[in-house]
């Protein structure tokens, strides 16, 4: 067994109380459980997306990619934005296979609240059920439909943004792929937190921290399994599944990429951002020493969590007011 | 850990709380956390600010429930459950009901801040270090070397602290409340550093006034200067056992006078004194009335209560001269 860093002492001790409800390692047989119940995702009710009126709530739902059903989006408008407002266009977390359209959406509205932005959130079509292409075609028709009705939603099409976090960070990386590739929105920046982006599994910390933490390598493989099948890891992977898959990485928005150095996701997010900059393009990247995986979003109190989410805001804030 | 949080707060069985607290806290002592990480899970999992003092060593943490630390300030709230860890003192600032494992967060957080203190900030300065505590209340002393004195024995040179003399001579100066010494002991006022000198000649005069308990030496073992007010100046008496008033207590051969004295003119009605004195009621009427005879003045006037109060704080300057 190799050495692995050690956590952060606050991320540990809540590590040891969380893991007791998420174990590092999860199985296909696991997805079901998982999805089960509010106890590992606890729900989020429309009175905590309005906060005391601050944001109006609706679900909407508008086309397809090329035919594919309806999907729903979730947005979240400011009822008294000031100044210019824009978007944040957000892809949600939970491996491929878990989670809605409301998970992680309570940081995007505090972004919101900040910076005067409309939060629409896509509920894109989980795998195994929808392998790829349908999740990130989901998040695409999604993407384009919000930046074609811009106006109707009250923003500016140079302020749209896309986020998210996880599994919803490689989301965000590959329709941001799209875009470039496909003709499709102009984009101010993609906020990538510990996004998942490689299908093969293989790097050095996805290696030394198998067993460990939170989504561990055997919960990637379960994830990248239940969207890729038996092609996950092989040699015809689609850089929109997988965006470390990306072999041109120029001509992109300015990235934001964090991750913890304990986790599965380290060394490919650190590439990521690496080949960004090799493509002569902007990327910003933290590597917060010690943390697990998600460990902001299960610890926001811990001091590192803190420092996390605050070098999130001031990206955003030179992102959108410089 | 606000999930955290929620989930302990919703949880039925109190049994399954407390097991994560201690789980946390645990966790927090095998990863070496410090003293900010253990304030900040205490703030946390108990839904409400979160504060470690430790005046001997200086350290003064307070968190958020959010986990943002913030300044303390003033300290109040003398009913917020805390708990000692070893010189500190951990509270959790719980104006309203008590959580339901607000005990275990309290008994745990604080056993892991005792064990950080320890390890990382040595053993508390011994705040009686007798030659630097003299240097500090010696006005005769350089100003320069008396602050330095004081940042040896750790007290913050820009706050303040309070000089206690006991009976023995020993001296303490003590940066938190009052911090009596064992036996019979004069507390000065809250002074400035430098003012030092002026709280020990206050602790000093308190000394003078206080009493062993005795039914011979009846009073309060512990006088602070700051409750004696006007009766302080009665210590410039130059031989106050002189005085014939205090001479008439010192003639007098009834074995209970003094006590008796003492509970008369420390309570408000005789039947109280007489509760106190574990005497019926009737019985003090006598004696009472005997004292009045003894000492040629009323013990139920104002201004005889006065002469005999004055009389005994005179006799105990004289005792203690």
């Amino acid at each position: 067994m190799s050495i692995a860093p050690p956590f952060d002492p606050e991320l540990s001790a809540a590590l040891s109380v969380i893991g007791e409800q998420l174990p590092p390692a999860l199985t296909p047989e696991m997805i079901p459980l998982m999805r089960g119940g509010g106890e590992v995702l606890p729900a989020i009710s429309d009175d905590e997306l309005r906060r005391d009126g601050r944001f109006t709530v609706e679900e909407r739902s508008v086309p397809g990619l090329d035919g594919d059903p309806d999907i729903s989006l979730l947005i979240c408008r400011p009822t008294a934005p000031t100044g210019t407002l824009g978007c944040v266009y957000h892809t949600h977390g939970g491996g491929m296979i878990i989670g809605d359209n409301r998970l992680g959406v309570t940081e995007m509205l505090d972004y919101a609240e900040r910076f005067s932005l409309v939060v629409v959130s896509v509920e894109y079509r989980l795998a195994p059920e929808t392998p790829h292409p349908g999740p990130v075609n989901d998040c695409y028709a999604g993407l384009l439909w919000t930046a074609a009705h811009a106006g109707e939603l009250g923003f500016d099409p140079g302020r749209l943004v896309v986020a998210g976090a996880s599994a919803g960070g490689g989301l965000a990386a590959a329709i941001t792929l799209m875009a470039r590739d496909l003709g499709g929105p102009a984009l101010l920046g993609q906020l990538l937190i510990c996004p998942m982006l490689d299908d093969r599994n293989e790097s050095p910390s996805a290696v030394q921290m198998a067993g460990r933490g939170i989504w561990d390598r055997t919960a990637n493989a379960t994830g990248w399994g239940a969207l890729l099948g038996a092609a996950a890891g092989g040699p015809d992977v689609s850089p929109y599944a997988a965006p470390a898959r990306a072999t041109d990485l120029s001509n992109l928005p300015p990235a934001f990429i964090d991750v913890g150095s304990a986790e599965t996701f380290r060394d490919e997010d650190v590439t990521y951002a690496s080949r960004i900059w090799q493509a002569g393009g902007r990327a910003e990247l933290h590597v917060w020493p010690g943390g697990f995986h998600g460990f902001d979003g299960m610890a926001p109190a811990a001091a590192l969590s803190q420092d996390a989410r605050q070098a999130r805001v001031r990206w955003l804030d030179r992102l959108l007011n410089a | 850990m606000k999930d955290l949080a929620v989930r302990l707060a919703a949880l039925d069985a109190q049994a399954g709380a407390a097991v994560q607290v201690i789980a946390y806290f645990d966790g927090l002592a095998e990863a070496g956390a410090g003293l900010q990480s253990i304030v900040r899970g205490a703030a946390v999992l108990a839904g409400c600010p979160a504060r470690l003092d430790d005046t001997t060593r200086r350290v003064h943490i307070r968190m958020l429930p959010d986990g943002a630390a913030e300044a303390a300030p003033d300290r109040a709230g003398d009913r917020w459950p805390c708990l000692d860890a070893g010189t500190a003192v951990l509270a959790l600032e719980r104006d309203g009901e008590a959580g339901p494992v607000d005990a275990m967060i309290l008994e745990r957080a604080a056993g892991a801040a005792r064990a950080v203190l320890d390890r990382t900030r040595g053993r508390a300065p011994a705040t009686d270090e007798p030659a630097l505590v003299e240097l500090l209340v010696d006005a005769t002393a350089p100003a320069e070397a008396r602050l330095r004195a004081a940042r040896l024995l750790g007290l913050a040179p820009d706050g303040t602290a309070r000089v206690s003399v006991g009976h023995t001579g020993v001296i303490r100066i003590s940066a938190v409340a009052a911090d009596p010494l064992p036996g019979r002991c004069g507390v000065g006022p809250a002074v400035a550093i430098p003012d030092l000198p002026v709280s020990f000649e206050a602790a000093r005069i308190a000394l003078r006034f206080t009493a062993d308990g005795t039914d011979d030496d009846p009073g309060d073992p512990v006088v602070r200067h700051d409750d004696l007010g006007a009766l302080a100046v009665l210590a410039a008496v130059a031989e106050p056992g002189s005085v014939p008033d205090v001479r008439a207590l010192d003639h007098a051969t009834v074995p209970w006078l003094l006590a008796t004295l003492h509970a008369v003119t420390t309570t408000t009605s005789l039947r109280a004194a007489a509760a106190k004195l574990r005497l019926h009621h009737s019985t003090l009427q006598d004696r009472v009335t005997q004292a009045e005879h003894l000492l040629g003045w009323s013990l139920h006037e104002p201004h005889g209560l006065l002469r005999t109060q004055l009389a005994l704080a005179l006799r105990r300057l004289q005792r203690n001269s």
